[in-house]
């Protein structure tokens, strides 16, 4: 028996990485494009005059991107409330300067979130995470299913002079910053 | 007119402005209601399905059906086994019954079953081991309240509560695609089955069916004559009658279970036709391979659900019919009961009983913070049929004689009604703590259970850190079986039996590593009164033995890396049991104080994984009195391979379970069988699943 806890506990302390809930993918899915529209700086991230909503996964991750593009597309069917926009699906390793993005949305990893965070910043685009925890790596937003569905967002991560959040929405958010979750 | 000229000129500045500046406010306005409906609707999604189980007042582990199918996972016993701090138990009928931390496995109703809602324990036994091989394809998902858990709709559920969710289920964006399944494996098992939903804009009608046989027998004796069964020691011995064989556990069974829900109305209805062999024997003496015990189980709800602004309403009835029927041999040739059997003893049983019953509940969410829940439930349970046949008592004649007026087996008047009022509030103290509490009040025609209490507390210290603490007390009525059987040696009913109570203590720490990766600690400590026995020296039910049991579980979902998924639990719980007339302590019989479960899914690829379940299973005392050695722990592994094809929507699973055969047995009681009851050794699988979208 000994073994075996000793087991469970090797176990844990190795234990790291990440899967995907369904129902969240869809609600941040669903919701993402709704904040990025209440940036009243939106208009300076529009790209050929449409929003690119970049989408950032690891390689075995392509399915799930994948999925959430024809989500958003069911849902938006084109227009997030005229804008028309494109999902632009880009492998955490392809993603550099040269990649057209006017929001970001990054799915896990365990080697890139820090490079996202700072294509976002260099860019001054908002930036959403699958995981709460990436906002400690510097990406902007998230939403968790706990006992209501909470938008959480790191303001240490907002640049303001390039993305300006109307007060209303700043105020249904719950704050962290690096180092309190 | 300058003035004016400038006035109207600044105008003609101005009011454009204001204007785009009113419309981007009401567009922002627009945005910011439309995202707190979408998150108001996410989270009905997410409380409804308990994909926020962490923030429940209560102790769940959720087990998504697809999940359990890329494991190899059979049916719902199977899931059950890698519930923490689930064991399995079963007697003489195969009347298997999941154990919850240490719970007694001989009081079956005390855990309870619901399927999409509808409580199916049987009324005769109060189980449900009929709906343990339900198979896994038609199960969307399975929650496992720990403890007395979540009172809702006036239930008590004492050790635990399973609700199997099945695709019926549906919410906006969420629609299940219709299925087709096919299942072979060892013991020449075979399933077949379906589901498909129909939906218009204000109608739903869901259909499931599946079909599944098995021819399992398994090897098991000296039967329970050997140990004086069937026998008057010393008057009469028929020990040398005793028979070593096997058992015959086959399985035949179908079921056709139907939702339909027309807009605020809805109707829910199964039938169940379960027959399984006779297993070990009523009368422990090995049946014959042909002997059967049918568990038919089949309801019909009709709902009414509405909300009105701040109200919420919910009533239903139904009714609920289930059986005992078995036809059996109940003793070899030449038994000797004074009279000589020389065809040994047959036996028809037939029990049938009706469940009656209306609810009604009104949620109310105009206080601030407050939801206030509050209704009644009524149940009207009785038998309605019962027949009682054996082979001739005073000539020893083989052919069945009714003793269903003269030697009933069973009240054939068995009634009984219970009334039940439920309070409670949820209070969102502060974005951080919220608290529920609350009462069920009982009245039943025979002993009342009264008032029982439950208070809880969630405490979200921040996004990766959440503690629950818990009291309830909560009961189980005395069964049918222990309250109404009639002129059996070895089971006596009593209609003065009070209800079973427990107090539970249970305090929860949830440490979030991430969005999908978590490690949980479980407390608790449970205070058992009046607890429900009998035994074969004083066969008569009665309330004598108070069990104090404690223990932890621990909790532990994850992934190794971006291609893996991870599961492990393990439990620990310990107690003691003092039986009031016979003045005497002992370590809770029959419970393994360690149990260790957990899964590990490797994907090779996007539409390939492999996967192992592996099951511990500790040691476990025996019961006073039996001196034979403590059942043997045993560890057990099941392999599969999982190949899934996204485009044509099908897939193919190939399973060996208990790859190492290892030994696995539940124990049986003593003074039946001398060997415990042996389980499948190694067996496969092969499952063929199709998609339509």
């Amino acid at each position: 028996m000994k073994k075996t806890v000793l087991l469970f506990l090797v176990f844990v302390n190795f234990a790291y990485g990440y899967s995907y809930d369904d129902l969240l993918l869809r609600a941040q899915a669903s919701i993402f494009p709704k904040i990025l529209l209440l940036d009243k700086k939106i208009g300076d991230k529009l790209i050929d005059g449409r929003v690119i909503y970049t989408i950032v996964y690891e390689k075995n991750d392509y399915d799930t991107a994948l999925e959430i593009n024809k989500f958003i597309d069911a849902n938006y069917n084109g227009h997030f409330n005229g804008y028309t926009y494109k999902i632009n699906l880009v492998e955490f390793s392809d993603l550099s300067s040269a990649t057209r993005a006017s929001v970001i949305y990054s799915l896990n990893s365990d080697r890139y979130i820090e490079k996202v965070a700072d294509f976002a910043k260099d860019k001054g685009i908002v930036a959403f995470s699958y995981d709460i925890k990436n906002l400690k790596a510097g990406l902007l937003f998230s939403l968790v299913l706990e006992k209501s569905t909470v938008l959480y967002m790191n303001k240490e991560n907002l640049y303001i002079q390039k993305i300006d959040f109307v007060d209303s929405l700043l105020r249904m958010v719950k704050f962290i910053d690096k180092e309190n979750s | 007119m300058n003035c004016n000229v400038s006035y109207s000129s600044k105008f003609r500045v101005i009011l454009p402005l204001l204007m785009c500046l009113t419309t981007l406010s009401a567009q922002s306005d627009n945005l910011i209601e439309s995202i707190s409906g979408e998150m108001e609707h996410f989270n009905k999604v997410a409380t409804a399905t308990k994909q926020n189980e962490h923030y429940q007042p209560y102790i769940i582990s959720v087990f998504q059906g697809y999940a359990l199918e890329k494991l190899g996972v059979s049916n719902l016993k199977e899931a059950l086994l890698l519930v923490p701090g689930v064991d399995m138990a079963t007697d003489n009928f195969n009347n298997q019954t999941p154990t919850f931390r240490g719970s007694n496995s001989v009081a079956y109703g005390q855990s309870k079953l619901f399927i999409d809602g509808i409580s199916v324990n049987n009324l005769f036994f109060d189980a449900y081991s009929e709906y343990l091989s339900f198979p896994i394809e038609m199960i969307k998902r399975i929650e496992v309240v720990r403890g007395p858990g979540n009172k809702i709709d006036g239930f008590n559920a004492y050790a635990g509560s399973i609700n199997v969710i099945t695709y019926a289920e549906d919410f906006k964006g969420f629609e299940s695609n219709d299925k087709l399944v096919f299942k072979y494996g060892s013991y020449d098992y075979k399933m077949g089955g379906f589901f498909k939903t129909y939906k218009t804009d204000n109608l739903k009608i869901f259909v499931d069916f599946f079909y599944q046989e098995d021819d399992k027998k398994l090897y098991a004796g000296p039967d329970g004559l050997s140990q004086g069964a069937l026998s008057l020691l010393p008057v009469i011995d028929n020990r040398a009658l005793s028979q070593t064989g096997d058992a015959p556990l086959w399985l035949k069974e179908y079921s056709l279970g139907a939702s339909i829900e027309y807009k605020d109305f809805s109707l829910k209805a199964r039938m169940l036709e379960h027959t399984k062999g006779s297993a070990y024997g009523i009368n422990l003496a090995l049946p014959q391979e042909s002997d059967r015990v049918k568990l038919p189980s089949y309801y019909l709800d009709l709902g009414y659900a509405k909300e009105i602004g701040d109200f919420e309403v919910n009533i239903n009835a139904g009714i609920k019919y289930d059986a005992f029927d078995s036809y059996s041999k109940l003793a070899p040739d030449g038994l000797n009961l004074g009279v000589i059997f020389q065809d040994g003893i047959y036996g028809e049983h037939f029990a049938a009983q009706q469940t009656l019953y209306q609810s009604s509940y009104l949620k109310y969410s105009g206080i601030d913070r407050h939801v206030i829940t509050a209704g009644y439930r009524f149940t009207k349970e009785e038998t309605i049929d019962m027949t009682s046949k054996l082979s001739n008592r005073a000539t020893g004649d083989v052919e069945l004689v009714d003793y269903t007026d003269t030697l009933p087996f069973f009240d054939k008047n068995a009634e009984r009604n219970i009334y039940i009022f439920s309070l409670q509030d949820e209070f969102q103290f502060s974005d951080d703590i919220s608290f529920i509490y609350g009462f069920n009040y009982e009245q039943t025609s025979y002993k009342d259970a009264g008032l029982e209490p439950r208070v809880s507390m969630v405490y979200q210290m921040d996004s990766e850190n959440i503690f629950k603490t818990m009291y309830s007390r909560s009961h189980r009525n005395a069964s049918w079986q222990e309250m109404f059987t009639m002129y059996n040696s070895a089971r006596v009913g009593s209609t003065d039996l009070e209800p079973e109570t427990v107090d539970a203590f249970e305090f929860a720490y949830i440490k979030k590593f991430s969005a999908d990766t978590y490690l949980q600690t479980n407390l608790f400590y449970l205070l058992n009164k009046d607890q429900i026995y009998n035994s074969s020296i004083d066969p008569e039910y009665r309330n004598v033995v108070d069990t104090d049991i404690y223990g932890f579980e621990l909790e532990y979902r994850g992934n190794l890396s971006s291609d893996d998924e991870l599961y492990l639990n393990y439990s620990y719980v310990k107690g003691k049991s003092y039986t009031q007339d016979e003045g005497r302590s002992e370590s809770t019989p029959n419970v393994a104080h360690h149990l260790a479960k957990g899964y590990y899914v490797y994907n090779l690829g996007s539409n390939l994984s492999l996967s192992g379940v592996v099951k511990y299973v500790g040691s476990k005392d025996r019961v006073f009195g039996d001196t034979r050695e403590k059942v043997k722990a045993y560890s057990a592994i099941d392999s599969s391979l999982c190949y899934r094809d996204p485009k044509q929507n099908y897939s193919a699973t190939l399973s060996i379970k208990n790859i190492f055969n290892t030994d696995i047995t539940y124990p049986s009681a003593p003074n039946t069988y001398i060997e415990d009851y042996a389980q499948e050794g190694r067996t496969f699988l092969i499952t063929l699943k199709k998609s339509f979208r």
